[in-house]
């Protein structure tokens, strides 16, 4: 299973790779940068809502943070946007922590509210000053080449994906964040500390955010409060994670294939009913929590299975172990 | 400047007067069934609406219509509270998470259906009592104060005198303060939490219609106007402490005096940095709300 996993996952990205080489049409390859963005943008979100248990309604406004600060440094500041990009990935972390600071010590409730709350008050700011340019919006320089974005897009979500795949699933870094998922108190008893987790777990989460934003901003070339800050950045991620699976990696992934395709094909045909895909949206966010509690990928594989009881390997074993020590038990209910 | 200050402190009042209905019903949802509902703004915005097309369509004013939409709104809840309570009491994943994320995908359902129905346009209600207004200048005071905030503010009373004789001198507000105190216990004494709980969720939601409706005739509405109230809901609730009713008046008024305040001072376009400003140093500096008592 492993070994075909990791087969599978090199084959899907050697073609993701040699892709623009084949394939020349322009539209497609800006839906596919895309599309990657929304897997970018997914697992990390995950990061918080699906390992840690804290939903962070208002995971957009890092995107916004990070598309801001790299258009403010480079078309005010001046600067190159090699400079600029780890600028964006460093502004969401730090607003990250200075939101995560009160809000982290309370219970998840607070939390998703709080950062929801947040969200529409970053709107709120950047359309009312002057150096965001208020609801008019932001040129950036024009950089017309969609191989070097799709590129770009594919190395920092492949990075994303590697080094969160590591921390969470192999590292111990992973299972803290699932105790305290499961049970604060419990994890508080074992000696960990979960406000400091939370607070690592939530700029880890916003920081590869940020980045994807200010990549963004410089494809686009034009950013405003309601493309980059808006709703629907934030209802898009938990749309995804929640319908693909919350606490896995690959869950949210495959969430925003489908939900991205679904997009694409939606918006294409039915542009004139782009409000009906809000009422999608939402309805699929509901039916998905009343009958795939698990995502599609926790129901296909059975994966959540440790989502519901704690793990008692004293180290991080490997997924297929952990699988089945847990999983047993939960077939017979 | 200095003399705008009265008439900002009375309308602060009387909206926060108002605010006090939504919170209470809010705050007691999340007691009994420990979720917090992201749609509570989108239910106002539906009450403004069913007032504001029931006033066109009749002619009638939208007070009448009051108690007509608190029961249809009532019944809207009641029906949808058990999905709600499937949802919490589910075994797979974590129940709690997917309440919160289950009202968040209704919210956006809701102003997805409701931009569809009524378009980006604001409007407000017309009132017989918008007209008119009170002047307290034989007072010597230079404060105007519309009938129609008046009237909000002795429906605010009413409606929160009600809630408290409900909960403190029925059985059923017995129940319900059994069920915010210890769910499992409550139910072992007799309470059936999923009746009760639909009933409380149905009062809620028809509570935050009529609401909606006064809202509608004193400033506007408008099909994305739930957001702004969804954070106003949550602020009352998180100063007032979390689960603490005593408190919600005082943190309601203060949330109106806020809002006014902007209002007449500052750029009102920056209320809600304004709102999550206080509500960020409220956490800060004492997480269970002003008075220390939320859980």
């Amino acid at each position: 299973m492993k070994n075909r996993g990791a087969t599978i996952l090199a084959i899907i990205g050697a073609a993701l790779l040699i892709l623009p080489l084949v394939v020349h049409d322009t539209f497609v390859l800006r839906v596919l940068t895309e599309g990657v963005m929304w897997i970018g943008l997914a697992i990390a979100f995950d990061v918080i809502a699906g390992y840690t248990g804290y939903l962070n309604f208002g995971h957009g406004a890092f995107f916004g943070i990070g598309a801001y600060t790299i258009g403010i440094l480079m078309m005010q500041a001046n600067l190159p946007f090699w400079a600029a990009l780890p600028a964006g990935g460093v502004a969401a972390a730090v607003v990250a922590l200075i939101a995560g600071i009160p809000t982290l010590r309370l219970k998840g409730a607070y939390f998703a509210i709080a950062t929801w709350a947040l969200s529409r008050a970053i709107q709120q700011l950047a359309l009312n000053v002057e150096f965001t340019g208020g609801p008019d919006g932001m040129r950036l320089e024009a950089f017309l080449n969609p191989q070097f974005f799709y590129y770009l897009m594919l190395i920092t979500v492949g990075a994303t994906f590697a080094i969160l795949w590591y921390l969470l699933e192999r590292a111990p870094f992973g299972l803290k964040l699932k105790a305290i998922r499961e049970d604060e108190e419990g994890a508080k008893a074992l000696g960990l500390n979960p406000t400091k987790l939370k607070m690592q777990s939530f700029v880890l989460s916003a920081l590869p955010t940020g980045i994807l934003g200010g990549i963004y901003a410089y494809w686009i070339t034009f950013i405003d409060p309601s493309s980059t800050l808006g709703d629907l950045v934030s209802d898009q991620a938990v749309v995804m994670v929640v319908f693909g699976g919350m606490g896995t990696l690959f869950g949210p992934a495959l969430g925003a294939i489908l939900i991205f395709a679904f997009k694409t094909i939606f918006w294409a045909y039915l542009s004139d009913f782009q409000l009906l895909y809000l009422i999608i949206l939402g309805a699929l966010i509901a039916i998905s929590v009343i009958f795939i509690p698990n995502g599609l990928w926790g129901t296909m594989f059975k994966r959540k299975a440790d989502a519901t009881r704690p793990q008692h390997q004293p180290e991080p074993a490997s997924e297929p172990a952990a699988l089945s020590a847990v999983a047993a038990p939960e077939e017979g209910n | 400047m200095m003399e705008l200050l009265p008439q900002a402190l009375t309308d602060g009042i009387l909206l926060g007067g108002i605010y006090i209905t939504i919170a209470i019903a809010f705050s007691l949802t999340y007691g009994v069934m420990h979720v917090i509902d992201f749609a509570v703004g989108e239910w106002i915005m539906f009450g403004a609406f069913t007032g504001y097309y029931l006033n066109k369509w009749t002619g009638l004013d939208p007070f009448l219509f009051l108690p007509v939409i608190f029961v249809l709104y009532f019944g809207v809840g009641y029906l949808i509270q058990p999905v709600i309570h499937r949802v919490l009491s589910g075994t797979k994943g974590n129940p709690f998470l997917m309440g919160l994320v289950f009202t968040f995908g209704l919210a956006i359902m809701f102003r997805g259906l409701a931009l569809t129905a009524f378009g980006f346009y604001s409007n407000s209600i017309p009132s017989a009592f918008s007209e008119g207004s009170f002047d307290l200048e034989p007072l010597g005071l230079t404060v105007t104060i519309p009938t129609v905030r008046l009237v909000g503010l002795a429906y605010a009373l009413a409606i929160t005198l009600i809630l408290h004789y409900l909960l403190k001198k029925t059985n059923f507000g017995l129940g319900v303060r059994a069920l915010a105190q210890h769910k499992d216990a409550a139910g072992l004494m007799g309470v059936n939490s999923k009746r009760t709980g639909s009933y409380v969720y149905g009062i809620y939601v028809g509570i935050s219609a009529m609401t909606g409706v006064l809202l509608g005739c004193i400033l506007s509405i408008g099909a994305q106007m739930g957001n702004e109230y969804t954070i106003f809901a949550f602020f009352v609730v998180v100063l007032a402490g979390m689960g603490y009713l005593a408190g919600v008046p005082w943190a309601a008024l203060l949330l109106g005096l806020v809002q006014s305040i902007f209002m007449i001072y500052f750029n009102p376009s920056h209320t809600l940095l304004a709102v999550f400003a206080i509500l960020y140093i409220i956490l800060l500096i004492s997480p269970r709300g002003l008075f220390g008592k939320g859980v």
